[in-house]
Order: C-alpha cells, then sequence, then structure tokens
C-alpha cells in the first residue's frame, strides 16, 4: 500500500502573509492524483519563524522535515520528490 | 462585571424603493450616569424629508432625555421646532422615548417611557404580554392642528421583561392585502407571544429581525412603509472570552490556562502561538479547518471546550476593520472574521486577557503587511464594541 504524504503547511501569520495563503491553494497547483496520496493539513504554527535554520516564511513540513521560503512550484516540486522516493 | 444586562436592539426595512428611511431609531448609553435613552420615530411621510423629521425628533428626544427637564416639556419643544410639510401645510413626527436608569449593579431597572403616536408599545414579562395604561397628557399647544395625547408610564422592569416598540409599518403590515385591516397590535402581540414561547431568552437582535421580517412577508414582500421594530430587555449577560498573546513570562502560562478554564460563557483563541500554549497545557488537540479562509484571512481551528480558535493579527486587523466600519455579516466570506463576529455580536459583556510578550516573528522588516500592535488594535476593538454595539468589555494584561 502506498505510504501517504504528511504534508503541514503553517498558518500563522508571519508564514500567512508572506506567502502562505498561496499555498493553500493547493488544489490548483498540485496534481490530484498525488493529492489524494497526501494528509494535507494546517498547523497554526510550529514556531519555525523565530530562527532561521530552516530558511524564512511561510515554511512546511513535509514528513516531519521542515523547508522554509515555500513557494507553490517548490511545494509541487517537493511532494512529487517525496512520495515518489518513498513509494519506490 | 454587572450581572443584569440590559439588552436593546432594533430592526429595520425600508419603504419598498427607498434608499432611506422615515424611521429613525436612537439609542444612548451615559454610564456615568447610569442612564440610557432609546428614541424611536416616525417622520410625516416617506423618504428624506420623513428621514429629517424624524431624524431631527430622535435627536432631540434623546439630547432633551439627557438633560433635567421633564419629559412633557421636552415633547412641547420637539413638536414647536419641527419645520412645517410644504404639501400638508403640517408639522408632524410621532416619537416613544425610554429613558431607563438603573443604579450601580443594574438593580432596580426603571423605564420613563412616553409615546406620541406611535402604535402602543408592549410589554412583556417572559412570555406573558402585560396590558399597560399610561397617564394620558394632553399638551394643548397654540400652533396644535389636532388633539395632541401624550402617554406616559413608568416601568420597572426585572430580568426577562421586555418593551417592545414598534412604528405603524408594523401594524399596518399587510393592509388591504394579506389581511384587510393590517396585522394590527393584537396580531403583532399573538405573534410575539408565540415566539417567545418558544425562545424565551431570544436577544433583542433577533426577535427584532423576526417581527420585521414577519411584517415584510405579510407586505407581499414590498413594504408598503417603513418597518421598524426595537426591544428593550432585561437578562443576564452572556460573556465571551478573548485571549491573545503569550504572556510577558513563560511562568505565567500555567495561570492563563487556569484563567481560561475558569472563565465561565465563550471562549475566543487569538493567535497561533496562544493556541499552542493552551493546548499543550491543557492537553487538548488543534486542528486547523483548511475550508475556512480567504485571501486575508488565514483559517480558524478548533479545539475541544474552546467556540473559536484562530490566528492573531491578521484575523484581529480585520474583525476590527469590519467592526469599525459596520460591515454586515452578510456582505463577509465564510472565514474566521464572520465567525469571530459573529460570537462576539452574540455576546453581552467581552473580557480580553492579553499577552503582552512581543512576537519576534513579527519583528521581521520582510513583512510585507503592517501588522499593529496588539494593544493598539485591543483598544481599538473595545473601543467600537462599546460605543457601535454597546457592549459590555473589560481587559486584564498578562
Amino acid at each position: 500500500m502506498d505510504k501517504k504524504v504528511k504534508i503541514k503547511i503553517c498558518v500563522g501569520t508571519s508564514c500567512f502573509v508572506q506567502g502562505g495563503s498561496d499555498l493553500l491553494l493547493y488544489n490548483d497547483f498540485i496534481d490530484p492524483e498525488i493529492i489524494e496520496k497526501c494528509d494535507i493539513e494546517g498547523i497554526s504554527c510550529f514556531n519555525a519563524c523565530k530562527g532561521h535554520e530552516n530558511g524564512s516564511a511561510p515554511f512546511v513540513m513535509i514528513n516531519d522535515k521542515i523547508y522554509g521560503d515555500m513557494t507553490p512550484e517548490k511545494l509541487n516540486k517537493i511532494v512529487i520528490e517525496v512520495y515518489h522516493a518513498r513509494n519506490k | 462585571m454587572k450581572d443584569i444586562f440590559i439588552d436593546i436592539d432594533y430592526s429595520q426595512i425600508y419603504k419598498f424603493g427607498q434608499k432611506i428611511g422615515g424611521d429613525v431609531f436612537l439609542q444612548k448609553r451615559n454610564p456615568e450616569r447610569n442612564q440610557i435613552v432609546a428614541v424611536l420615530s416616525d417622520g410625516l411621510g416617506s423618504g428624506v424629508k420623513a428621514n429629517v423629521l424624524a431624524s431631527l425628533t430622535a435627536n432631540m428626544a434623546k439630547k432633551l432625555s439627557f438633560s433635567p427637564m421633564d419629559l412633557k416639556h421636552s415633547a412641547n419643544i420637539i413638536m414647536d421646532t419641527l419645520p412645517v410639510c410644504k404639501e400638508r401645510k403640517i408639522s408632524y413626527s410621532t416619537f416613544s422615548i425610554a429613558d431607563i436608569r438603573y443604579n450601580a449593579l443594574n438593580s432596580n431597572i426603571r423605564v420613563n417611557f412616553l409615546e406620541y403616536d406611535n402604535p402602543h408599545a408592549l410589554f412583556f414579562r417572559d412570555s406573558t404580554n402585560i396590558d399597560w395604561e399610561g397617564d394620558v397628557t394632553i399638551l394643548d399647544r397654540e400652533k396644535a392642528f389636532k388633539k395632541e395625547e401624550i402617554v406616559h408610564n413608568v416601568f420597572n422592569l426585572r430580568v426577562g421583561d421586555r418593551i417592545i416598540i414598534i412604528s405603524d409599518g408594523v401594524t399596518q403590515a399587510g393592509l388591504g392585502a394579506s389581511r384587510s385591516l393590517g396585522w394590527r397590535l393584537n396580531g403583532v402581540k399573538q405573534y410575539i407571544s408565540d415566539i417567545l414561547k418558544d425562545s424565551p431568552s431570544i436577544s433583542s437582535r433577533a426577535l427584532t429581525k423576526q417581527i420585521v421580517n414577519k411584517a415584510l412577508s405579510l407586505d407581499g414582500l414590498a413594504s408598503k412603509d417603513d418597518i421598524t421594530c426595537c426591544c428593550i430587555y432585561i437578562r443576564k449577560p452572556r460573556r465571551t472570552l478573548i485571549v491573545t498573546g503569550p504572556p510577558f513570562l513563560k511562568e505565567s502560562d500555567d495561570l492563563l490556562c487556569q484563567k481560561i478554564k475558569d472563565f465561565k460563557g465563550k471562549k475566543i483563541i487569538s493567535g497561533g502561538t496562544t493556541a499552542l500554549i493552551v493546548s499543550k497545557h491543557l492537553n487538548k488537540k488543534i486542528k486547523v479547518d483548511l475550508s475556512t479562509w480567504s485571501k486575508d484571512v488565514p483559517p480558524s481551528s478548533t479545539m475541544d471546550g474552546m467556540d473559536l480558535v484562530t490566528e492573531g493579527m491578521l484575523t484581529l486587523s480585520k474583525v476590527v476593520y469590519t467592526l469599525e466600519k459596520k460591515i454586515p455579516l452578510v456582505e463577509l466570506a465564510n472565514d474566521a472574521v464572520k465567525k469571530y463576529i459573529e460570537l462576539i455580536l452574540d455576546s453581552d459583556q467581552v473580557h480580553f486577557l492579553v499577552g503582552t510578550k512581543i512576537n519576534e516573528a513579527h519583528q521581521d522588516p520582510s513583512i510585507p503587511v503592517e501588522i499593529g500592535i496588539r494593544r493598539t488594535l485591543i483598544e481599538r476593538l473595545r473601543k467600537t464594541l462599546e460605543e457601535n454595539y454597546l457592549k459590555e468589555t473589560s481587559i486584564e494584561y498578562i
């Protein structure tokens, strides 16, 4: 069975104003077939914005790893990569 | 905070095709003198001219009620001042004035009630209608073109009492159409009794809305006159707690959570970090609801025991903006702001628990929009709630 990709999009203030709101439109830029294989949820804040080790906002957590400076294109790319890596 | 709340609200529908009404309702609270004045006036005719007459009457009535002058004298002044209609050669507008006084704890509520030519106000104790007759005074003005009778009464109100003031647009609804003589006062009375039997604690806002909507439907959805209804309702206050911002000291987190737990009423948490603290201490999971968000408002979340959990500054800014501009609820997108405002408007007393820690992430100069300072925002929210929506508010910093 396919392992689902766990995606958590930060919807805290700092992330939301710096591009996080665009990420919530994931239905528009991620392939629906891939979306079906993901668990996508919002998270109020995972305090990634307080340090800079993961880049800057907006942040997304994919399978427990935090990615910064997220854009729709980047998110789409990473999700596809992670999905294929898991289901090789 | 006080244990009794005086809930005053009104609903209004203008005459079909009019953009402005000839019925005017005004209310003003004067907490320093423990006084509230509510006035409903109906000007002669409809549209702009009627609105001018009614506004003038209502404003004078409001001002004069706050002066030490007796109400009869006030009524005389109002009627002497009204301009004369060019077509009808008379000056005329009706009014009902409720001058409400209470003592510091809101018990002993005394209403000095005066009405001139409006439909007789209705008095309900719980869901029972009680007929009342006031003292009738005849004005004997020189310029009078008809017999001018002013009805005066004093009501001593207790919890569960309502005074409902309506304009003739309500009693005459359906005139000549669905009801040959209109809805009439008895019909309105019966309708309100039925509503109150079903929902005894209905708010003034919801009750008046139902009444005007019923009148509108009797008029075949095209109102023949301005339809206005207002209600003064004495009840136990509904309370809401708004928690925003993490405490200044980390050690106070426990205290914050204890305060939230102990609060009796609706609870809103405004802020991601604050929600995380509460979630951790009370061991409750936050679930973000990705179906409710809009371009400038992040999604709201749910947490067991809380009525609403939202992001902080963006949501608050939008809530404040919407309330200050008095944007109607129906025009709002289905997002956190709408839920927020619905909760606040449904309560009488709003208590703010404000954490004073500064959010480091918001100090980043690359953030493209202005994120207000929490305290300033909360002060603006309090101001608009008190002044525009007549809510009682209190604040506590932590």
